[in-house]
């Protein structure tokens, strides 16, 4: 062992940890932390990320297939009729439909709130590995239009925020993050608090809605909708549905548990706010 | 004769190297393709299997798979570039030097080994990414995210531990061993 610390070897070891060290002070130099967000990486892994995402989906395609083997056969053989013959005549047909369907979901944000400036809808190309708040990867960046902390959403409701963004991929952190803050309340805004992210109701892919008075008159399945302060958020817009309502361990006020109106474990396509009506507010701020 | 069997010898050690080392990688790209797929929890199938390639390899081989498999996992886990790679590398060589030295192929020496880089790797995780930040209940994400995923990861060393040394046996060591008999044979004659 003593001979391999005075060896050619160690030093080369101890050059690569020191090249690695260098690595990770540029990465925090270029202010993101992330491949995403590091100039001379982001154009080397992109492509590589974008064929490792394809090869991954058809991977849990095929592992899903064997995981749920038994329904998968059963449902196989009562549809197997039925699909070989609408196949054949359906098969563009079907892929144009459903392909039209989720645009036109998105369609129907910008219906709702003419204000809205919408980018085009982006894939999820990947969830952080083991992150407790389902942060994720989409495949747009500030070539498309995609802003630092501008709002993430589905039709269904509030996704998160754009917390890194590069050219061609940004990060969206999830409104079950506590590095979240939304202002919202009651969709008849008499009630309003902070909904944030709670370590302690992750396992129920729960977030809350904090600082509410401690008599508020909140009640089960009201919706929840953000309020538009400070212009960094829209307002109008729904995060999710009150399941309980709490008091602090203080006592001083109240929070309710709240459901996301989205499904944030299970996301394929989402939007990003570009410019709503109130944004300048945020951007004066800033 | 003899010096054309040292070549054969030679060639085939090369081909199974090769062969060898491409397994390898194809491990190590399985195992990133598998840690980007899905939001389920998982365990990190590239640290077992980058400590138990360093297990049956020379310090600079391991530092190589250490510095690769820990920088695909930052990228998989969305991590401050080089911050994976730094502790996988000096596991690697680690790992690496001990089984050169000191330890012997055991299934058990390698699970005491994984279950420390994997602790290690744990609690530093959990220590820069989520205590530091003093969230209320955070000790749950250690009990209810990265704990469970140490546990499953340590697990995962028993799909990787026979196969890679049954590999690193038929192209590797054992290959080194004939070569050598082969060389002292043509040296006696």
């Amino acid at each position: 062992m003593g001979n391999f610390l005075k060896s050619t070897k160690c030093k080369i070891i101890l050059c690569i940890l020191a090249l690695l060290i260098g690595i990770m002070i540029y990465a925090v130099s270029q202010g993101g932390y992330t491949i995403s967000s590091i100039g001379i990486f982001k154009s080397i892994a992109a492509p590589f990320q974008r064929a490792s995402n394809a090869i991954s989906e058809q991977v849990e395609h095929v592992l899903e297939l064997y995981v749920n083997a038994d329904d998968c056969y059963r449902e196989n053989q009562a549809l197997k009729e039925e699909i070989a013959i609408l196949h054949a005549e359906l098969a563009d047909y079907e892929a144009t439909k459903d392909e039209l369907a989720e645009l036109k979901e998105f369609v129907g944000i910008k219906e709702k709130h003419k204000d809205f400036t919408l980018t085009s809808p982006f894939d999820v190309v990947g969830y952080v590995t083991n992150d407790p708040y389902g942060t994720f990867m989409i495949n747009g960046g500030t070539e498309h239009g995609v802003e630092l902390y501008a709002p993430v959403v589905t039709e269904q409701g509030m996704v998160g925020i754009i917390t890194e963004v590069g050219d061609e991929t940004a990060t969206v952190t999830t409104i079950l993050s506590p590095e979240v803050f939304i202002s919202a309340g009651s969709s008849t805004l008499r009630e309003t608090g902070v909904v944030t992210g709670s370590v302690a109701l992750l396992k129920y892919g729960y977030c809350k809605l904090d600082y509410l008075d401690k008599e508020t008159r909140l009640r089960k399945g009201q919706a929840i909708v953000t309020t538009g302060e400070n212009g960094h958020f829209p307002k109008g817009y729904i995060i999710g549905y009150v399941q309980e309502i709490e008091q602090d361990a203080a006592g001083m006020t109240a929070y309710a548990t709240v459901d996301p109106a989205v499904d944030l474990s299970n996301l394929s396509k989402v939007v990003v706010i570009a410019d709503f009506e109130g944004k300048e507010e945020r951007d004066e701020a800033r | 004769m003899k010096r054309g069997s040292i070549k054969q010898e030679r060639r085939k050690y090369i081909f199974l190297q090769m062969v060898q080392w491409t397994v390898f990688s194809l491990l190590i790209l399985g195992a990133f393709l598998l840690a980007t797929s899905g939001s389920f929890l998982k365990p990190m199938l590239l640290i077992p299997l980058a400590l138990c390639i360093s297990s049956h390899t020379g310090e600079i081989q391991a530092t190589a798979v250490g510095m690769i498999s820990g920088l695909l996992m930052d990228i998989t886990c969305g991590k401050l570039l080089g911050y994976n790679a730094i502790w996988m590398v000096v596991s690697c060589v680690a790992v690496s030097l001990l089984y050169t030295y000191i330890l012997r192929q055991k299934l058990l020496n390698i699970l005491i080994l994984t279950a420390a880089c994997v602790l290690v790797q744990g609690y530093l995780d959990y220590l820069f990414y989520y205590a530091i930040w003093g969230y209320e209940d955070v000790v749950q994400i250690y009990t209810r995210t990265i704990l469970p995923s140490s546990c499953l990861t340590l697990v995962s060393v028993l799909l990787f531990y026979v196969p890679l040394k049954w590999i690193a046996e038929k192209c590797g060591s054992h290959r080194v061993q004939e070569l050598e008999k082969t060389i002292i044979s043509a040296y006696r004659d």
